[in-house]
């Protein structure tokens, strides 16, 4: 098609547009009601690990470690006196007990794992051997019981720095949590509780919640909070630069409409997509309205200023040539701006950002969509007339002060073209050599501001107290009880010494410092028998003493039941990534290189942990995305304009932009962070809109003046670049000022990354535009380049590379773009699983909901069990079987029908809801005409000669959160050999422990969970070594009497080839199911 | 077919009141019911055994054929199972007389009778629910106790000594006519009471034939001082005559509580073995087999701990009576003194424990006890007799292999058992087996008495 052809076309469209307006108004307006539908599904994701993906190897063994020892982000409550008895009078203890017993009581909070000087023991020797007593039983009511209580936690080494500050002044409360999710209401209840605790008008105590329960509770809903205030500030923002460009009331009504369609349905895209709201989306909104308003304000400033030069023209015919002369370089300034966001959705590692790269490029896409067709058709109706002041400055040809600001700026720009390239020349050098010493750097508790309380508690307990901040160790020893041997517990200690030897670690508590507690008490309190038992009986006996003296769970966070795996937890005073890079990096390196052997291995963990693996790859992830927004940058404009030079010169000013922001960042001490991280792409979408209008509007003066076989003249050039300045300089002053003032909302935001980010983008923003008008034209007047001039006549050649780049670069966006939403899809699996579509849920509350599934309150149904050899012999036997819950227990009855040789086999169950009680299990055996009593205590074995085993007969498909550790996987489209396919979540299921894995016959499981119907669709099974045992195919599912039902399961065992099939018929959840049907007397009568 | 033209009529009320039930059964189901739809299905068990001659000593085909009927219309809540069995022996060595069996009551044993075959009505009860009772009319095994094989509560159906013990429980036990009822009480409690009309007792091997009994624990001897003097022997026997009056009564209350099964048994019954009094008239000795009541206490408990399931039974017999040694200086003494019979209270009792370790096995062993309260010096048996058993089980291949091996040993008399198969599951419904029975121990023992009577046997079970 000829570009004749491609411009009559366009032609056609924008009349076709402006002359159908109130259809392309209906139509607009409906479809973004259309995609609002889905909005109301769009649901949050505010969780910290949402950061990394689901199955980042750091965040399930976290998870698995928080499950084995029960750890959990606690919520810690510091009370502080700074009197000279500190919080050793009987006041401040009374208050601690106050605190403790009412935190105990809240819902969400783990009463075993409250821990505070009202809950903890004492270990001391007395004439029976040891005694472990509360530090008071009684509440102190006089100086010099506080005192004896001072004295006694003194003497206990493994409280002081963990528990109460070495000066006495402060003292912790502990608190786990049960459900992490519930943290933000369990934060707000501390909060409450502080508020009406008991105080005196003597009282010098003062209290103070922190740690990072606290963090994690409140983050979400401060960042949230943060952003209800911003966005509405910065449309506001907006409406007021657009009235005053403009002076019309519609325009900006117009922009809202477009800004409304851009924000709304990106956010109805992503609930569509079942991708989640992060932390980070939050800034989202108030991006694309400085994005999505940039392309109405060109649209208008063009209308009004031909609508002002020519009153007397029809309206429609004006909006029909603004069109015309404005969609190139609106089309343009989108797909550079898109492939700037695109560049931050391959780079980026971490699935917040990734999405937030794809969805602000498809926002700026409904941007430019709701320009090009929404906005003229509404004008079409509308008809605006240009403001009065306007009118009058055109028809006496005169320029707007602003319009002069930018002619006067063009001027000098153009007079000093060579010093102007020589400052940005210097400026960039020495951006490029403050991006060597950008700092990578995150810290939680900096995302909030100085001034919140939860970030001066945390300052004030870090001050007192050893930290806030937890690495755990996990110390696994290859055979039960493998910790009582002396050797290894001495290793522990050394890793414990040497962890205290780093910087920032400032407390330690493990196994060790009970053991050696309890040493010392047994040995006369002297402060020199405060070491390790030297014989591994002796080890053995301790705990046995402690747990007879005290609570056995007391070691609950510190052992496992089988002494096989013990926690090591640091405390650090500093949780920043760059203060705790070294502790994680050194601590490794020692346990590579001292401590991890064939017998006992240890394993780094916890949330400073895992901050550290969020952060490391950020300098990395944040330059390779820079990289790759420029380069898709490069290619759309190169394509764009033909030219490889030209896309060059686009990027000019942006790349710039960017160094100067690295320059400042380093200037005013801001660092690389999870916000700031981000600035560069949006900065290259951004920024590279003013080169581009500026590029083009140049080739288009030279289009317009034309003339054949006439060389073009220093003249030319000189008028050309002149004409920049009154219109388009003046459009992108405005387009500047929207977008600079929108971000520079974000400065006032009281997330301090947030704030940091408004700035460094406002920076960007600002010297790219300045850049753009300055360097740029500096440039093009000094170089005076062919892809300027020439474009005024395309000359005809049989190779054109013009005709080439753009097909390579059209070819390389669109691959780009088809990659990213298929990516998307993939990535959004490792996303998925964790939070899509599933509400935030984690592992575990998706296994509540598969065991949530309703399966009948009773059932009766007939059961064939096909049994296949690995020859394909079969055999077949027809059962049928009763299912009921009871109160605390569930009830199973199966009766054999067929073969006649085994009939009236029957087999009842009573599994019991308490995992601490063994099952009870009777067999009928027709031969003996008797009802026999059969242990049950065999979970592994196989049930009456099938592949499944009796505990997967209980389990009736349902997950055991007590005997597996869950983690996600992923998340899947499944197909099963049945052919059927089901959209699953891949999960994992390990064994809490060797002994519950051999009980089971399973090292570890793999769980396929169909996510419409939340049930376990496939599985597969590991023996305790590791080996492939079994795979398990559920098929054929039904609802029956509004129950999903799975019809067939099939296992196969790859050990034996043997196969067993389970199918289900006459399903009936609704005839009611006889209690005495549950009896042994129904066992022998065979019904 | 052959072998069944011969057959002969045997007990005429038998046939009538069987005829009766049947056509009672056949006209109410066709009475009270939209359609007679039976469950049918049956088994055909052949085995063939040689015996330690190399000789065939059995060639047995056992055809079970069950029929369930659940009523409808009017007869709804009730369900009927019919179990026949066709017995064919090509072999005659187990014997297999002609003669009806004077064991059974006029109300049981066999339909039809020929000298290979014969035609039983095994079991044929009606079961329903009435006012929150469990009843089961009818002609019917019921098992007490927990023990397996030694029995000490499970004596409510009689036995038959064809083969001794060597076959199954459920086919070596004779079902009774019998009304029995459970009553669920509250909680898992449950009371049962057992009316048994049947005058049935235990069936024992033909004389000469392999298991017939010859110990002297069980059949009186001629005392040696006798022999000289003696002209004639005869036997007698004298059987309870009323099903109203001689009637066995059983009552039972079963709960599981604290995951224990537990039973209180009360059983006041006829004792299922004859007691043979031994009478000098003239040179002649009479042996008078006559049946004894006796009041049975007992109890039993069972649980399961881990992978051990414990198994107790306990039994108090207010009258049991026991040989005396006829070889005695005493012998006669006793003889005239007291018939040969020695009378006591005796209390028994079994201690199993199994173990179900590793996958597919079981380990099972059981201590079995009897003490007689009153003792004598001329007891055959000692007055303190214990039996051990263990019985070792293992499955192979998803169960379609087993191999099963259980001893039997008398501490007393030293005498044991040894039961060994091995048995294949070929098709869903054909099971194959091999098997040998091997005793050892003095001939006078219980086990030792078949030490003659070892066997080995092959079989197979067919289900239709």
């Amino acid at each position: 098609m000829s570009t004749y052809n491609q411009s009559k076309s366009r032609t056609q469209l924008a009349r076709w547009i402006v002359c159908h307006p109130k259809l392309s108004v209906v139509a607009s307006l409906l479809l973004m009601l259309a995609m609002l539908g889905a909005l109301p599904q769009l649901y949050k994701d505010t969780r910290a690990d949402a950061f990394l993906a689901a199955d980042n190897p750091a965040l399930i063994y976290r998870n698995k470690v928080k499950a084995q020892f029960g750890l959990s982000d606690p919520i810690v409550v510091a009370v502080i006196n700074e009197s000279r008895q500190g919080v050793f009078n009987p006041q401040s203890l009374q208050l601690v007990n106050w605190l403790s017993e009412e935190i105990s009581a809240l819902d969400n909070i783990n009463s075993d794992r409250v821990t505070s000087l009202a809950t903890e023991n004492n270990i001391s020797g007395s004439d029976d051997g040891m005694e472990v007593t509360p530090f008071f039983d009684e509440l102190p009511e006089t100086q010099a019981e506080a005192d004896r209580v001072w004295q006694q936690v003194s003497d206990f080494p493994l409280y002081m720095g963990q528990l109460v500050s070495h000066d006495k002044q402060a003292t912790l409360i502990v608190a786990e949590l049960i459900d992490e999710d519930q943290v933000e209401q369990t934060y707000e209840d501390i909060l409450a509780l502080v508020e009406r605790a008991p105080r005196t008008a003597s009282d010098s105590n003062s209290i103070h919640v922190a740690g990072e329960g606290a963090v994690a509770g409140f983050l979400g809903s401060y960042i949230d909070a943060d952003a209800q205030r911003l966005n509405p500030i910065a449309g506001l923002i907006i409406t007021l630069i657009i009235l005053f460009a403009f002076r019309r009331v519609s325009t900006a009504l117009l922009a809202n409409v477009i800004i409304g369609a851009s924000v709304l349905m990106t956010l109805s895209a992503m609930a569509l997509l079942d991708v989640p709201f992060f932390v980070i989306t939050n800034a989202l909104p108030v991006i694309l309205i400085g994005i999505a308003v940039a392309d109405s304000m060109h649209i208008f400033s063009h209308y009004f200023e031909l609508q002002a030069k020519q009153p007397e023209r029809d309206k429609p015919e004006l909006i029909i040539e603004t069109l015309e002369a404005m969609w190139r370089p609106i089309t343009l300034t989108t797909l550079t701006t898109m492939a700037g966001f695109i560049g931050l959705y391959f780079a980026a590692y971490m699935p917040p950002f990734k999405f937030f790269g794809l969805f602000t490029a498809v926002g700026v896409g409904v941007a430019w969509l709701y320009s090009l067709v929404f906005l003229p058709a509404a004008m079409a109706l509308i008809k605006p007339s240009a403001s009065q002041h306007m009118r009058r400055l055109a028809q006496n040809h005169q320029l707007d002060s602003f319009a002069q600001l930018m002619v006067s700026f063009g001027r000098l720009t153009l007079n000093n073209a060579k010093k102007v390239l020589a400052v940005f020349a210097i400026t960039v050098a020495f951006g490029l050599m403050a991006a060597l010493n950008l700092t990578v750097n995150e810290d939680r508790i900096a995302t909030f501001h100085p001034s919140e309380p939860l970030y001066q508690a945390d300052r004030v307990i870090n001050q007192h107290l050893n930290g806030t901040n937890n690495l755990d160790i996990v110390i696994e020893s290859n055979v039960d009880e493998g910790l009582f041997e002396p050797a290894s517990l001495l290793k522990i200690q050394a890793l414990q010494d040497y962890a205290l030897t780093l910087e920032h670690v400032e407390g330690a508590t493990s196994i060790v410092d009970y053991l050696k507690q309890m040493n010392r008490s047994l040995n006369g309190g002297a402060a020199d028998e405060y070491q390790l038992p030297r014989e591994r009986e002796l080890i053995a006996q301790y705990f046995l003493i402690y747990s007879a003296s005290s609570d056995p769970t007391d070691f609950e966070e510190e052992i496992d039941f089988d002494y096989r795996v013990a926690n090591l937890r640091l405390t650090l005073n500093k949780g920043s990534f760059q203060d705790t890079r070294l502790v994680v990096e050194q601590l490794q390196a020692y346990v590579d290189e001292h401590f991890n052997s064939d017998e006992l291995n240890a394993t780094l963990s916890g949330r400073v942990t895992l901050n550290y693996h969020w952060i490391k790859d950020l300098g990395k992830s944040h330059f390779a995305g820079v990289a790759i927004s420029l380069l898709l940058v490069l290619l759309v404009s190169a394509w764009l304009f033909g030219s490889l030079t030209a896309g060059l010169y686009a990027l000019l000013p942006v790349a710039a932009s960017i160094l100067i922001v690295y320059a400042a960042m380093v200037l005013l001490g801001i660092n690389l962070g999870m916000g700031t991280s981000m600035f560069a792409s949006v900065a290259i979408g951004l920024g590279v809109d003013f080169a581009i209008h500026t590029i083009d509007r140049l080739r288009t003066a030279f289009r317009e003046r034309a003339q054949p076989n006439k060389p073009v003249t220093e003249e030319d050039w000189d008028k050309a670049l002149g004409e920049l300045y009154p219109l388009t300089g003046r459009a992108l002053l405005f387009n500047y000022l929207a977008i600079a003032l929108g971000f520079g909302v974000l400065t006032s935001s009281q997330v301090v990354p947030l704030t940091d980010f408004g700035a460094i983008v406002f920076i960007s923003v600002t010297t790219s535009f300045v850049a753009s008008l300055s360097l740029l034209p500096a440039l093009i007047k000094v170089t005076q380049p062919q892809f300027i001039s020439g474009a005024q006549r395309p000359e005809p050649r049989i190779f054109s590379m013009s005709k080439f780049l753009r097909t390579t670069s059209g070819l390389l966006l669109i691959g780009s773009l088809g990659l990213a939403l298929f990516n998307q899809q993939v990535e959004a699996n490792a996303i998925n699983s964790e939070a899509m579509r599933f509400n935030n849920l984690s592992a575990d509350e998706i296994v509540e909901r598969v065991n949530r599934v309703d399966d009948g309150e009773h059932v009766s149904r007939d059961l064939t069990m096909t049994l296949i050899d690995k020859r394909g012999k079969e055999r077949v036997r027809e059962t049928r079987t009763y299912r009921k819950y009871y109160e605390g227990e569930k009830r199973t009855i199966l009766f054999y029908k067929k073969p006649s040789n085994i009939k009236g086999t029957g087999f009842l169950t009573f599994d019991y809801r308490d995992v601490s009680k063994d099952d009870d299990q009777w067999l009928y055996l027709p031969a003996l005409r008797k009802v026999r009593r059969i242990s049950a205590s065999d979970r592994g074995d196989y049930f009456l000669g099938t592949d499944f085993t009796y505990e997967d007969m209980m389990l009736e498909g349902k997950l055991e959160p007590a005997d597996y550790d869950f983690s996600l996987l992923g998340h899947e489209q499944l197909t099963l050999s049945s052919g059927e396919k089901f959209d699953a979540i891949h999960m994992q299921g390990l064994p809490k422990s060797k002994v519950i894995a051999k009980e089971l016959g399973y090292g570890r499981s793999e769980f396929w969970i169909d996510v419409d119907t939340w049930l376990v669709v496939k599985a597969h099974y590991w023996d305790p070594k590791d080996k492939p045992l079994k795979t398990l195919e559920a098929s054929d599912i039904q609802a029956v009497d509004n129950i999903l039902t799975r019809h067939r399961l099939a296992i196969d065992n790859h050990k034996t080839g043997h196969r067993s099939i389970f199918e289900f018929s006459q399903v009936d959840y609704q005839s009611s199911v006889n209690d005495q049907l549950f009896t042994q007397r129904a066992l022998k009568r065979g019904k | 077919m052959m072998v069944l033209s011969t057959h002969t009529l045997l007990k005429p009320r038998v046939t009538v009141l069987t005829a009766a039930a049947f056509v009672l059964t056949a006209g109410s189901a066709l009475l009270f019911s939209g359609a007679v739809a039976a469950d049918f299905s049956g088994t055909w068990q052949q085995q063939w055994s040689l015996d330690s001659h190399g000789n065939t000593q059995q060639f047995e085909s056992l055809i079970d054929s069950e029929w369930n009927h659940s009523f409808s219309g009017l007869g709804r809540g009730w369900d009927m199972t019919l179990i026949a069995r066709i017995k064919i022996d090509g072999s005659d060595q187990l014997g297999h007389s002609v003669e009806p069996s004077d064991n059974f009551s006029s109300i049981n044993g066999p339909l039809l009778k020929s000298q290979h075959a014969q035609l039983n009505i095994r079991e044929w009860y009606w079961d329903t629910e009435m006012a929150g009772s469990y009843w089961r009319i009818g002609k019917q095994q019921v098992v007490w106790g927990q023990a397996d094989g030694l029995k000490v509560l499970d004596v409510v159906n009689p036995q038959s000594y064809r083969e001794f013990s060597l076959d199954e429980f459920s086919d070596s036990r004779l079902p009774l006519w019998m009304l029995n009822i459970e009553l669920p009480t509250s909680g898992d409690g449950s009371w049962q009471l057992l009316w048994i009309p049947d005058l049935s007792y235990h069936q024992l091997a033909d004389a000469g034939s392999d298991y017939a009994f010859s110990s002297p624990l069980l059949v009186p001897q001629i005392p040696e001082q006798l022999l000289p003097i003696l002209s004639a022997v005869s036997l007698e026997q004298h059987k309870p005559v009323s099903p109203l009056k001689d009637s066995d009564i059983g009552l039972r209350y079963a709960t599981f509580a604290g995951g224990w099964d537990l039973t209180a048994n009360y059983l006041y019954h006829y004792r299922d073995a004859a007691v043979y009094y031994q009478s000098l008239e003239g040179s002649e000795l009479k042996i008078d087999a006559g049946f004894e009541r006796s009041h049975l206490l007992g109890g039993t408990a069972s649980k399961a701990f881990g992978d051990f399931t414990l198994r107790t039974e306990l039994g108090y017999n207010s009258h049991s009576f026991q040989l005396l040694d006829s070889q005695s200086e005493q012998a006669m003494q006793n003889l005239l003194r007291q018939q040969g019979v020695h009378q006591s209270a005796e209390l028994s009792s079994v201690i199993g424990l199994d173990w179900q370790g590793p996958a597919d096995t079981m380990i099972s062993a059981q201590w079995f006890q009897s003490y007689l309260l009153v003792d004598h010096e001329d007891l055959q048996r000692p007055q303190q007799d214990h039996i051990l058993s263990l019985l070792y089980r293992q499955n192979f291949a998803n169960e379609s292999w087993e191999f099963e091996a259980l001893t039997l040993y008398g501490l007393e008399q030293q005498d044991s058992s040894i039961q060994l198969q091995l048995s294949y599951i070929l098709e869903s419904n054909l099971e194959l087996w091999l098997s040998a029975d091997l005793f050892s121990g003095p001939t006078t023992s219980m086990l030792g008495q078949f030490n003659q009577s070892e066997r080995l046997s092959l079989g197979f079970e067919w289900g239709f």
